[in-house]
């Protein structure tokens, strides 16, 4: 890799990691969600600081390219988070139906009661 | 014998009315709160102008969710007996009795009204898809819990105060019909059928659309198998 293309990419990978901070500082992101981005934008500039590291592990596993390796991972990741993101919001979904349920009966107390009240 | 009667309703302003009234005349002692489910016609205003007991879900839930918010208020209001009847008239009053006999009897914690049963004289059977769509349905319950539910699609239901229960903490929301039935037949509830007879709609749409049957059909079955791997293991005395 030449070096101009790595010093290149180690700024782009800086940018990244430091609108995640940002992100979290503003509070748009929860901490335990953002340990995650961190997490990838640390392999990033590891990678890119030793090239040979990623070409050795892929070599040492038998693939026949680098890129495939590289390939296979990140979409096994995408993958999973998009999983974890489909729990996140079935989970997010039944509170929101629990929620409306039961604004819904206590608005129904509620007015029951006033009218109850005129009444008297 | 508290008896509530849960009538959910979405875009039912030509039904809702007659519905409520048929109750009150068929029976004082019985009550009914109808679920307003975020209808977008006059629902909600033919409600309050007429002074019908109803609760007013502030966003659309679906008719599972809306169902188990009635189911919600019976638990709290602590009936014995709540009964699901749909607010589009299709539902028969004069078979109130008949549904709850079993319950009163302790024959049954849940009744079911079924339109297929051979005793009915019903003159509305349903259409040959929706009759096939049963079947396929009523063959996965066969095979997950052994027991036969004739009409697992049937709205038409009555549920004693341990099922109220059940389901105001859990109710399937998606697909509310057959999934409730499995669940409660593999926690070891006790269900029977009885015949009833339906009305064909007077006006409005129905919920379950023909084009959308297949992908609801595979998605009931599906729901179906998981519910008994997951309950069999926790029943109920």
């Amino acid at each position: 890799m030449q070096l101009t293309l790595r010093i290149a990419l180690i700024i782009l990978t800086l940018i990244y990691l430091f609108y995640i901070f940002k992100s979290i500082k503003n509070k748009k992101i929860q901490i335990s969600f953002s340990i995650f981005w961190v997490f990838t934008a640390f392999i990033l500039i590891i990678a890119i600081a030793i090239p040979n590291l990623i070409q050795n592990i892929s070599n040492f596993l038998g693939f026949t390219l680098t890129t495939n390796m590289i390939f296979c991972v990140t979409i096994f990741i995408a993958f999973y988070l998009i999983f974890n993101l489909t729990t996140i919001l079935s989970k997010e979904n039944k509170k929101n139906v629990n929620l409306i349920q039961e604004i819904s009966i206590l608005k129904k107390r509620v007015e029951d009661l006033e009218k109850k009240q005129e009444e008297k | 014998m508290k008896v509530l009667l849960i009538i959910p309703a979405y875009n039912e302003e030509e039904n809702i009315l007659r519905v409520c009234r048929t109750i009150e005349e068929y029976s004082k002692e019985i009550d009914y709160i109808v679920v307003n489910d975020g209808s977008k016609d006059n629902t909600l205003k033919i409600l309050e102008e007429n002074n019908l007991k109803h609760i007013n879900l502030i966003n659309n839930l679906g008719i599972g969710g809306a169902v188990q918010t009635g189911y919600k208020y019976a638990y709290e209001n602590n009936y014995d007996i709540a009964i699901q009847f749909d607010g589009d008239g299709q539902h028969d009053v004069r078979y109130l009795a008949d549904i709850c006999e079993p319950i009163l009897n302790n024959k049954a914690n849940m009744v079911i009204g079924t339109r297929y049963l051979d005793k009915s004289a019903s003159e509305f059977q349903s259409t040959f898809m929706r009759r096939l769509g049963g079947n396929i349905i009523s063959f996965f319950i066969k095979k997950c819990t052994k027991k036969k539910i004739t009409d697992p699609t049937s709205g038409f239901r009555a549920a004693d105060k341990k099922i109220i229960e059940e389901f105001a903490k859990e109710y399937p929301t998606e697909y509310p019909e057959p999934e409730s039935t499995t669940c409660m037949l593999c926690k070891g509830y006790k269900i029977t059928e009885v015949p009833v007879n339906m009305n064909e709609r007077i006006g409005g749409q129905s919920s379950i659309r023909l084009l959308k049957t297949a992908d609801y059909m595979i998605k009931v079955c599906l729901a179906i198998i998981i519910d008994t791997t997951n309950l069999k293991k926790k029943k109920v005395k």
